[in-house]
């Protein structure tokens, strides 16, 4: 079944990216042909296959010293310096539920 | 000595005439820039050209031959590094207008690998947007030509990276292959390009997009340049930072002159039905026929072999591919870094306002595509299916590598295209046919320039394809269609600079 306008608007909602008007409806075409495009997968649905979710297989938990790694670890000043709202040592963000100031 | 353009070098050339004193690594740095500043216009490799740090290095090489130190194997060989690799002291914008402005915190370590070997990082390599692409016409900040023919795309989507070698404007590159991204590149510029397998590589400092996909490598003129890079990225064994790589042993440069000794008892498989694809061109086809005489010439065994669920693999990994690409860029929400959408009251309009603002088309099509595919009741139908196609794909390639060493297959289905030709986004993504396999089992293969079609007079490839792990022997097959093919050319090259470009600037003093 095809994707609508009005699901395509859902699903941007949840990928938090904002699209209008013709945008939106070129989006929308775009979606039914890359699903469409998807179709031959579906056949594999299979029940006696194991998915593989990753080319090196037997990965898991992988752990290391917790210790601090001055050479790795990023400055105050490093990690901030690529924010373009901040004030003092912290980001800076509007409010969560609007209301707040600019 | 006669004074001749720096681009009729190989690296290995570079760094022995260096090591020997027939010129400096300063004077190898002033060739490049001048190479860069006299062939750049019409090309547009680069997002940023890095001449103070270029400068740096070579001197830090030349004081260390001064000092009679030993120089390490690259030592002030010229590199572009594609722009969505760290490196401290330059942006890493992925050529997006969301990282615009973004300067890079730390170094990735594929980059600071290249270094410790010696070379000197000449500028940041144009891309796709996030490297979602073929042609590098999606880079937010210009399209980059291919140096065979400027109304053409390079292919993507590491095009500036393969663009700069091509042109002559250095004699290595790194890129990153997620679907295709370096071996279609090196295809459609006439050049050698790697991708190992997955795990050879680290992938710190790498902006993701495909984190069980994505894999960094080499670009070169020659199959000895990639070799050697190869060997610069693999010699510090497992990168703590990524918990993918693997140990593998340096031994790319003497595979390469290992295809001196002939190919007797290697075994190469071709399949018949990508031989025979709908889509392939005669004169692409006709180039990997070249190939495999070639091999064949040197003493290999062609036989054919099957890959029956390898038609499944386009529709798999625009399965994966997005989904894995829509987690990893839910991170660019406009507050840490990139684009912060001006003037907003609540976060969530900050958070969508700034995303639909600083991703380009491409890259907002895919991370829809992904949003979608990993929603309720979506994702067991087609995300579970993709992988466990991934299954019968990599159990395909298992099985061929059981009869045979290689697999030698096209690595496009075309010359290079005009920028705008495919601007239909479902037709691109079959410019990836014959590279995408790979990346969803997770094998290497490596591209190798055939000679110029008979048809377009554009550059013609075939690529090699090892089982996971056997790199070294892709690099030996390809130096054995380089030799063969190369015959009356020095055995430097099949191929070489773009005629257009070749000896324009970088005159070597």
């Amino acid at each position: 079944m095809a994707l609508t306008q009005e699901d395509v608007r859902g699903i941007a909602d949840y990928a938090r990216i904002a699209l209008e008007g013709e945008e939106l409806a070129a989006m929308t075409a775009y979606m039914n042909d890359a699903v469409a495009m998807l179709e031959p997968v579906l056949a594999y649905n299979l029940p006696d296959v194991e998915p593989t979710f990753h080319p090196i297989g037997d990965l898991s938990n992988v752990m290391r010293d917790d210790a601090v790694a001055p050479a790795r670890d990023l400055s105050r000043d490093a990690a901030l310096g690529n924010a373009q709202s901040t004030r003092g040592d912290s980001f800076r963000v509007p409010s969560i539920l609007g209301e707040g100031e600019a | 000595m006669m004074a001749r353009s720096f681009d009729t070098l190989t690296a290995a050339e570079i760094a022995a005439g260096i090591a020997a004193g027939d010129f400096s690594a300063a004077e190898v740095c002033v060739a490049a820039l001048d190479a860069i500043a006299a062939r750049e216009p019409e090309v547009q490799a680069f997002l940023q050209v890095t001449p103070e740090l270029a400068q740096d290095a070579a001197a830090r090489i030349d004081a260390a031959r001064a000092a009679g130190e030993a120089l390490p194997p690259l030592a002030g060989v010229p590199v572009a590094i594609k722009d969505n690799m760290n490196l401290t002291g330059t942006r890493t914008t992925c050529a997006s207008r969301m990282l615009e402005t973004y300067e890079s915190p730390y170094t990735a370590t594929c980059v600071a690998r290249m270094l410790a070997a010696g070379c000197i990082p000449v500028g940041k390599a144009n891309m796709d947007e996030f490297a979602f692409g073929s042609s590098t016409d999606s880079s937010a900040y210009h399209p980059t030509n291919n140096p065979w023919d400027t109304a053409r795309v390079p292919g993507g989507s590491s095009g500036g990276s393969a663009a700069a070698v091509a042109a002559g404007m250095v004699p290595l590159s790194l890129g990153s292959d997620t679907g295709g991204s370096i071996r279609q590149p090196a295809a459609l510029c006439g050049i050698v390009g790697m991708k190992p397998t997955y795990g050879a590589v680290s992938r710190y400092g790498v902006v993701a997009f495909g984190s069980s996909l994505d894999q960094v490598g080499p670009f070169g003129r020659t199959v000895e340049d990639v070799a050697l890079a190869m060997d610069a990225l693999v010699a510090g064994g497992h990168d703590a930072y990524d918990s993918t790589s693997q140990e593998v042993a340096p031994a790319f440069a003497a595979a390469a002159a290992a295809a001196g000794e002939g190919l007797a008892g290697v075994r190469i498989g071709m399949v018949p039905a990508f031989m025979e694809a709908e889509g392939l061109t005669p004169e692409v086809r006709r180039g990997v026929e070249r190939a495999a005489q070639t091999l064949a010439d040197a003493g290999a065994t062609i036989v054919e072999v099957d890959l029956p669920h390898v038609d499944a693999a386009i529709a798999a990994y625009y399965v994966i591919g997005p989904a894995e690409a829509f987690s990893n860029l839910a991170r660019f929400d406009g507050i840490r870094y990139g684009y912060q959408e001006p003037g907003c009251t609540n976060l969530a309009a900050q958070s969508a306002l700034s995303r639909a603002h600083g991703f380009g088309d491409e890259a907002k099509r895919r991370q829809m595509l992904g949003a979608y595919l990993l929603s309720s009741g979506v994702y067991d139908t087609y995300y579970y299916a993709a992988q466990k196609a991934r299954t019968l794909i990599t159990a395909d390639y298992n099985a061929a590598f059981a009869q045979v060493d290689a697999i030698l297959m096209p690595a496009t289905p075309h010359a290079a295209f005009r920028h705008g030709e495919i601007s239909d986004p479902t037709q691109m993504y079959l410019s990836d046919m014959y590279t995408i396999s790979l990346n969803i089992a997770g094998n290497g293969g490596i591209v190798v320039p055939v000679g110029l079609g008979e048809d377009t007079g554009l550059p013609m490839a075939a690529q090699l394809v090892a089982p996971a792990f056997a790199d070294e022997r892709l690099v030996t097959y390809a130096a054995a269609i380089e030799r063969g093919l190369a015959n009356g050319n020095n055995g430097a090259s099949v191929l070489g600079v773009a005629p257009a470009f070749a000896g324009k600037g970088g005159e070597l003093r």
